[in-house]
């Protein structure tokens, strides 16, 4: 306990100094804004700004990139609410009772307790980060390269049976990406791998090139095909004070979805969208006032909102204490890492005091920010909202195109992106969901070191997979995972909450 | 039976991609393009970890696929006739320009792949339903053409000029107003800001 507290000391000597409170603050303010804006989400914009990253310390780009990731869950419910538009995924079921709430002239209210509740989830969140951190990585630091591969098999299995849609595509994406990963020279030989002599491909595929040719450029190309996406606000926003009987009736809601949230978070291929759609069901099912629902339920708004934040915090977590990415975002929080030289891993709280512990206070005093931000500020970002689409997609396409440029002052990378964009249309159109592939992408290499340590240390000989107690129990775990979802009720159930 | 087109697709093109990984892989009665050593399972070479993802990947694709003829019914967007022929078409003036650019000793850097892309993309765009995919790539293609010889500004400026175009409720008004302020706007964070090395003006004729 006191160790914690001394951590914690430290870690606020970190982020309270001036350069990393502003990046803190200009992280907070950008997630805020793309995820008002609908149409732009935290994985285009993280790797939109990773080669801007290279220039900062370490702990400075992380505390912003994260900043973005949570913000972004904040500014999502905005326009949720205001717009009956999702502007993040992870705010689709803040739509249901949020928008009805403004249609009752409660849009102020509905405002306030998302950005309460959020910001309510996000502190206990962060003070189980904090908590849990160091004793998760004195677990992980006794796993073997042959626990190591089960959990990242773990990983990538899981990840697939929660991504949306088919689950079988879903594996077959995730093993798309490792395949993807392979590309570049081989670690242990040297040999080119699938490069065709292209001496820029020797490093591989382009992180960045992949998420923004998939996420950005893609995206931009679906939503202009479907101009009636777009809507346009109407109503007022009215007072933010929530009254006394709103106030009471959200509390249980908000405790519900941190906790929910919390978990979620963790879970490999979960995060913040999951968190919501989970606190969503909960409460239309436990909440007392569940036949309000579909009229303006409070509790709709209170429980989702806090569970994706409380997720967006949480799912730092295997990332800090095992260097395992569980979503998309985090597995551009990787790529910023190793782009900095820092290898992700257990041993990442030790070597990296001030990234650990600065990265954790930088979130609450982040939350803490972005409560600011949205409260009071909530009219600029109204403003923010009548910004006409056919504005901002050319200007995320330039951001895009110098962006990847920069990242090695090569052209090459720019056509990389373009390949990825038409890529990343055609899995939309096939509806290939294209996160597991990412992930798979990011976890690949890594898996195909550990494979080959093992059996090099187990003499060719697989059995050391189900030996070694952990990996036993983690194989059996991802065996479970899939056998449970081959019976149709939970798969149904998995569908039902999925589904807009 | 109801088919699922999307499954069919998706499966034919894992299969497909799966199956030209093992072919460049190599090791299988000594075809392959890059012929990587397998090794053993104690020493697995650089070929062993190919192998068992593509092999994976074939399966679940021949899954898919398979699933897939019951699975449905799940169409496709309709096509027309006119989608058709400018698919067809920009696939073959990109390979018609890339073929010339190479006869005329374009083929060591990327303005052959740049101006490829670029022509084909164009083409594509004929069709109102392309249009969106085809000048929103293509925007990006010019962009990676102009930025080294002719530098950031003009590059911004092209990019922009070609995706707006995408979107009907452009007006050439809105278009200047939007191209100059991100030119300033760009100059202002990448060039003063973080003073990433690229050429603001036209290089070649200096």
């Amino acid at each position: 306990m006191e160790l914690l507290l001394a951590n914690l000391a430290h870690g606020f000597g970190v982020a309270l100094t001036l350069d990393n409170l502003l990046f803190a603050l200009l992280g907070a303010l950008i997630g805020t804004a793309i995820g008002v804006l609908p149409g732009i989400g935290p994985v285009a914009t993280i790797s939109l700004l990773l080669p801007i990253t290279f220039g900062q310390p370490a702990t400075t780009a992380i505390i912003m990139l994260a900043g973005i990731y949570y913000g972004a869950q904040y500014g999502g419910s905005t326009t949720a609410i205001l717009l009956n538009l999702p502007g993040e995924v992870s705010s689709v079921v803040t739509t249901l009772e949020g928008y009805k709430m403004a249609r009752n002239g409660r849009a102020g209210a509905a405002l306030t307790i998302a950005a309460v509740g959020s910001f309510f989830a996000g502190s206990v969140a962060t003070v189980l980060v904090a908590a849990s951190g160091p004793a998760l990585t004195q677990v992980a630091l006794s796993f073997g390269p042959a626990d190591y591969f089960s959990l990242m098999l773990l990983g990538l299995i899981i990840s697939a049976v929660l991504a949306q849609g088919s689950i079988l595509k879903s594996i077959a994406m995730v093993v798309l990406g490792v395949a993807l990963g392979l590309v570049g020279t081989d670690v242990q030989t040297g040999q080119q791998r699938f490069t065709f002599g292209v001496p820029e491909l020797s490093d591989g595929l382009g992180f960045v090139s992949i998420a923004m040719g998939i996420f950005g450029i893609g995206e931009i190309i679906l939503n202009l095909e479907r101009p009636e996406a777009r809507s346009v606000m109407s109503g007022k926003v009215g007072s933010l004070m929530l009254t006394g009987a709103e106030f009471r009736r959200s509390i249980p809601s908000v405790l519900r979805g941190t906790v929910v949230g919390s978990v979620l978070g963790i879970l490999p291929g979960g995060g913040a969208s999951l968190a919501a759609f989970g606190s969503y069901m909960m409460e239309r099912k436990l909440s007392k006032y569940r036949h309000e629902f579909g009229n303006g339920a409070i509790e709709g708004v209170a429980g989702p909102e806090s569970a994706n934040n409380a997720a967006a915090q949480t799912s730092f977590i295997p990332l800090l204490t095992l260097g395992i990415p569980a979503n998309a975002v985090m597995a551009l929080m990787v790529g910023a890492l190793i782009i900095q030289g820092i290898q992700p891993g257990p041993r990442m709280v030790e070597a990296q005091p001030d990234l650990f512990w600065g990265l954790i206070c930088s979130m609450w005093i982040g939350n803490l920010m972005l409560l600011v931000i949205n409260l009071p500020l909530i009219g600029m970002w109204v403003k923010l909202l009548q910004v006409p689409y056919k504005y901002l997609y050319p200007s995320i396409l330039v951001f895009c195109a110098i962006g990847v440029y920069s990242l090695n002052n090569s052209v090459f990378d720019v056509y990389q992106t373009l390949f990825f964009g038409i890529l990343g249309y055609i899995f939309s159109k096939l509806r290939m969901e294209a996160a597991p592939l990412l992930i798979g992408f990011v976890l690949g290499p890594m898996m195909e070191e550990h494979l080959r340590r093992a059996m090099l240390l187990s003499r060719g000989d697989p059995i050391v997979f189900v030996e070694r107690p952990i990996s036993a129990t983690l194989l059996a775990l991802g065996a479970i995972v899939l056998a449970a979802m081959l019976l149709p009720g939970l798969r149904a159930g998995k569908d039902k909450a999925l589904a807009e | 039976m109801k088919i699922s087109a999307k499954d069919l697709w998706a499966g034919g093109l894992l299969v497909f991609l799966a199956v030209l990984g093992l072919y460049i892989n190599g090791g299988f009665l000594g075809l392959g393009l890059e012929q990587h050593t397998l090794g053993t399972a104690r020493r697995m070479g650089p070929g062993y970890m190919p192998m068992l993802v593509f092999w994976i990947q074939f399966g679940l694709g021949a899954i898919v696929f398979l699933v897939g003829l019951t699975g449905g019914p799940d169409p496709l967007e309709r096509w027309t006739k006119l989608d058709l022929t400018t698919l067809a078409a920009s696939v073959i003036v990109g390979v018609v320009i890339w073929r010339v650019m190479e006869a005329a000793g374009y083929n060591n850097n990327y303005i052959q792949v740049g101006g490829a892309c670029l022509v084909a993309l164009l083409v594509l765009a004929i069709s109102p339903a392309w249009r969106p995919l085809g000048l929103t790539l293509a925007s990006f293609a010019v962009f990676g053409l102009a930025l080294e010889p002719l530098g950031l500004i003009l590059a911004i400026v092209f990019l922009c000029i070609l995706s707006a175009l995408a979107d009907r409720e452009h007006n050439p008004i809105s278009i200047a107003g939007m191209t100059v302020f991100l030119c300033v706007l760009c100059w202002f964070v990448f060039i003063k800001e973080l003073d990433i090395r690229v050429p603001l003006w036209p290089t070649i004729f200096g």
